[in-house]
C-alpha cells in the first residue's frame, strides 16, 4: 500500500526565498452553486446525496467539448475539443445510473478467495467438459462485452457522468466475468471449450450507435446469459459453481436494470424514428443470437449432458432454458415500454428456441 | 474421452442427432486442475501448461479466448493488435488480482460524517483542488478504454486490467466530486483539461504519456497527500487514491520495460511523447504542469501554507516546489526502471533543475 509521506527534509531543503505570484482566487469566486451539506445515511455519501440541487440536473444536451464536471465554472480556455460523440442526454441516458453505480460497487465481489473453489469435487470426464464447455462460452461473451463497452467510454462526454461511472462498473463486472468462469474451466481437471461461432460478439463489435449496442449487449445477450445462471444449481455441481452463478446473475441483473431503464427513457423521449431503430437492431441482434445458438454444436450437446441425467431429460431441460431465455428477453422489452415485441420475435430466434 | 461413454449417449434416446466430436477430440488442452493457493485462485495460478503460453505474435483475431479449442468458421474482427508488445506487461496479472482485492467505496470507506468545519480559504481551495482532480481522474478511464478493443483475446489480461483501471478511475471522479460537494462550497473553476491524453495512437504512447507521466506525477502529488490534507476525511481519500494510482503506474512502467526490451527501436519515438508530455514542443499545457501550476498550484499553495497571509503562502509555494521535486525525481526513476534513463539528458530545462544527481 502506498503510504502518504511527509518529506519535512526536502520542503526545508528548497530555496529559502523566491518572488511570490500575486495572489488570485478568482477561481473562489465563480458563481457555482453551494450545496446543501449532506446528512450522510446508511448507505454512505451516495452520489445521489452528493449532487444535490442544480448539481443534480442533467441537461437534454451536454455543451461542452472537453472535460468540464457538471456544475462547475466552465474555463474560458478550453482546451482541445474532445472526440466525443455523444452529447444527448437521449443517447445514453438511465434515471437508475447513480443507484446502480453504488450498488455494483456495495456488490462486488472478488471470485479469487470469495468462490469455494475447494468444494469443486471430481465430475464424470463428460459433465467436466460439458460444464467446461458452457463456462468457457460465457467467459468468451463477457470478455467480448468488457473490450466493446470500454471502448465506447471515450465517446460519452462529460455532462453524464453517472452513465460513465456506472458503466465502468459493468465493465469490472464483465472483467470478473471472465476471470471466474475461465478458472472454473481450468480447475477441475477439464479445460477451456471451443470458442463460439462470434456471430453475436461481432455484431456487439460492430455497432453504430451507444443505445445500439445496450440493445445487444444489456437486453439480448444479459437476457440469455440471466436466464442461464438463473438454471446454475442444475448446472452446476458444487457450491462453488453455484455461487459462481449466483453472483454472476446479481451482477447481470444491474446490467439489464440499466439497459431497460437506458432503453425506455430513449424510446420515450425519443420520436418515432427512435422506434424504428430499435426495431431494426432488435431484429439483427435476434438473427445473430440465433446463428450463434444453431451453429454452436458443442455448446448445445454440453447443455444437453450438462442439464440431464439422460440425454432426453437434458434435451427437455435445454428447451426449458431457451424458453426461459426468450422469456426474459421479451419482458425485459416490455418492462423497457417496448410492448407485444413477443408476437414479432424473428423466425429464426423463435426456432432456435422452440426447436433447440 | 473414453470412447465408451460417447457410445453409450449415442445410443440413448434421442442421442442419435449428437454429434460429440467435441468430446471425442477436443480441440483444446485438458487435465488442468489447478487449485487455490494462498491468495485465492488467482489468474497466474492458472496460467499455467499451454494456457499459459503467451504467444509473442498471433494471428487471432476471432475474439477466442487463449488456449480455447478453433472454430474453422468463426469470425473475424480484424482490429486486434498482433503482437505481445503492443499490449503486454508481465505485473498485469498480479495488479489486476491486488485491483480486485483493494477495491473500496467511496461511499462508506470515506469517514464522511467526520467531516471537520474548515475555515473559508481552506475549504475553497480543498474543493478547488478536488474540482481540478474530478475533471481530469476520468481521462485516464477514457483513454486506457479507447484501446481496449484492440487487445486479442490471447492477451485478455491486459484487457482485465484495464477494466480495473477504469473502475478505480471512475471511484477518483466519485471521490473528488463528492468531496468537492461534502463540506458546503461545491465544485469551482474547471480548467482546459487533460483531453490531450486521448491523443495517444497505440498503448505504449498511452504508458509513456498516461502512466509514466501523468498518473505518475498524481501518484507522487497523492502520496504527499499528508502535506495538503486538511483533515483524517481528505487524508483517507488521498492515501487511498495513491494505492489505485500505483498499480496503474506500475503497469504502465512494466509495459514499457517491456517494450524497450523487446523493441529497442522504438526509444527515440517514445523519447517524442516525453518531449510533448514535459512541453519541448511549444504546447502550453502540459499533464505534468496541470498538477502544480495555475489555479491548482494557487489552491495547492494555500493548503499547504495552511492559509492566505504572506508567510503562509511563502510556506505554501515552498512545499509546493518540494511535491514537485519529488514528482520530477520519482519520474526520473521510472524512466530509469523502464530503460530510458537517457532523459535526464533530454529532460525539459524546467524540470530538469529539478533532478537530484545520478545515483552511481
Amino acid at each position: 500500500m502506498a503510504e502518504t509521506e511527509t518529506p519535512d527534509q526536502e520542503a526545508a531543503a528548497a530555496p529559502p526565498q523566491f518572488p511570490l505570484p500575486p495572489l488570485d482566487m478568482s477561481w473562489a469566486k465563480v458563481p457555482t452553486e453551494r450545496p446543501p451539506k449532506p446528512v450522510i445515511g446508511p448507505e454512505g455519501f451516495t452520489l445521489k446525496l452528493a449532487d444535490a440541487g442544480a448539481y443534480a440536473w442533467a441537461p437534454d444536451h451536454w455543451p461542452y467539448e472537453n472535460d468540464t464536471p457538471r456544475g462547475s465554472h466552465p474555463s474560458t480556455d478550453m482546451g482541445l475539443a474532445a472526440p466525443y460523440t455523444i452529447y444527448d442526454k437521449l443517447e445514453v441516458w438511465a434515471d437508475n445510473a447513480a443507484d446502480l453505480y453504488e450498488l455494483a460497487i456495495r456488490e462486488q465481489w472478488k471470485p479469487a478467495t470469495e468462490i469455494s473453489w475447494g468444494t469443486i469435487e471430481p465430475l464424470p470426464d463428460h459433465i467436466e467438459a460439458s460444464i467446461d464447455q458452457i463456462v468457457s462460452n460465457i467467459s468468451e461473451q463477457a470478455y467480448n462485452s468488457n473490450q466493446v463497452l470500454m471502448g465506447w467510454l471515450k465517446e460519452i462526454s462529460y455532462g453524464y457522468h453517472e452513465v460513465k461511472l456506472y458503466l465502468a462498473t459493468q465493465v469490472f463486472d464483465h472483467a470478473r466475468h471472465v476471470e471466474a468462469f475461465r478458472k472454473r474451466a481450468l480447475s477441475n481437471g477439464g479445460g477451456l471449450g471451443v470458442q463460439t461461432p462470434g456471430f453475436f460478439n461481432r455484431t456487439v463489435y460492430a455497432s453504430f450507435k451507444f443505445t445500439e449496442l445496450i440493445v445487444y449487449m444489456n437486453i439480448i445477450r444479459t437476457s440469455f446469459l440471466l436466464a442461464l445462471c438463473e438454471q446454475g444449481n442444475k448446472i452446476g455441481r458444487s457450491q462453488a459453481d453455484r455461487q459462481l452463478f449466483d453472483r454472476t446473475a446479481n451482477d447481470l441483473r444491474r446490467h439489464m436494470a440499466y439497459g431497460i431503464e437506458h432503453l425506455r427513457h430513449y424510446l420515450l423521449m425519443g420520436n418515432d424514428t427512435k422506434r424504428r431503430n430499435v426495431r431494426t437492431w432488435l431484429e439483427r441482434g435476434e438473427i445473430m443470437m440465433a446463428a450463434d445458438l444453431k451453429r454452436d454444436k458443442p455448446l448445445r450437446e454440453a447443455t444437453i449432458l450438462a442439464l440431464g441425467d439422460t440425454v432426453q431429460k437434458g434435451k427437455a431441460a435445454l428447451l426449458e432454458l431457451r424458453q426461459a431465455q426468450l422469456l426474459k428477453y421479451t419482458r425485459a422489452l416490455e418492462a423497457a415500454t417496448y410492448t407485444g415485441h413477443d408476437k414479432y420475435v424473428t423466425q429464426s430466434l423463435r426456432e432456435a428456441c422452440d426447436t433447440p | 474421452m473414453q470412447s465408451k461413454i460417447l457410445e453409450e449417449l449415442r445410443k440413448e434416446s434421442g442421442g442419435e442427432d449428437l454429434d460429440l466430436s467435441w468430446l471425442d477430440a477436443p480441440a483444446a488442452e485438458r487435465g488442468l486442475r489447478v487449485a487455490p493457493a494462498k491468495r485465492g485462485l488467482t489468474l497466474e495460478d492458472i496460467s499455467t501448461s499451454s494456457y499459459g503460453d503467451i504467444p509473442a505474435g498471433t494471428r487471432n483475431q476471432s475474439g477466442r479466448m487463449r488456449g480455447a479449442g478453433a472454430r474453422s468458421d468463426a469470425q473475424n474482427m480484424s482490429t486486434h493488435w498482433n503482437t505481445k508488445a503492443a499490449s503486454w506487461s508481465e505485473s498485469a496479472m498480479l495488479l489486476y488480482e491486488e485491483a480486485v482485492q483493494r477495491q473500496w467505496s467511496s461511499a462508506t470507506d470515506i469517514p464522511w460524517a467526520e467531516m471537520p468545519e474548515l475555515p473559508d480559504e481552506l475549504e475553497l481551495a480543498m474543493s478547488q483542488l478536488c474540482t481540478f482532480l474530478t475533471q481530469v481522474e476520468f481521462i485516464a478511464g477514457d483513454v486506457p478504454g479507447k484501446y481496449a478493443p484492440n487487445i486479442s483475446g490471447e492477451y485478455f489480461e491486459i484487457g482485465l486490467f484495464l477494466a480495473s483501471q477504469i473502475m478505480d478511475e471512475a471511484r477518483h471522479l466519485d471521490v473528488f466530486r463528492k468531496r468537492a460537494l461534502a463540506n458546503g462550497i461545491g465544485l469551482l473553476q474547471a480548467g482546459p483539461g487533460a483531453l490531450g491524453l486521448l491523443l495517444a495512437q497505440d498503448l505504449t504512447e498511452v504508458a509513456s504519456t498516461l502512466h509514466l507521466v501523468g498518473e505518475g506525477f498524481v501518484q507522487s502529488m497523492f502520496r504527499m497527500g499528508e502535506m495538503f490534507a486538511q483533515s483524517e476525511v481528505d487524508k483517507r481519500m488521498f492515501r487511498l487514491s495513491a494505492q489505485d494510482e500505483s498499480r496503474h503506474v506500475a503497469f504502465g512502467v512494466m509495459h514499457m520495460k517491456y517494450v524497450m526490451e523487446t523493441q529497442p527501436e522504438r526509444r527515440d519515438e517514445i523519447h517524442t511523447y516525453l518531449d510533448r508530455m514535459e512541453g519541448n514542443l511549444g504546447i502550453g499545457s502540459t499533464q505534468a504542469g496541470l498538477t502544480g501550476g495555475g489555479d491548482t498550484g494557487e489552491a495547492l499553495a494555500i493548503l499547504l501554507g495552511g492559509g492566505t497571509s504572506e508567510p503562509q503562502l511563502r510556506e505554501g509555494y515552498m512545499k509546493l516546489l518540494s511535491i514537485r521535486k519529488r514528482q520530477v525525481n520519482e519520474y526520473m526513476h521510472r524512466l530509469e526502471v523502464v530503460g530510458l534513463g537517457d532523459r535526464r539528458q533530454r529532460m525539459n530545462p524546467m524540470m530538469a533543475m529539478l533532478l537530484d544527481p545520478p545515483r552511481n
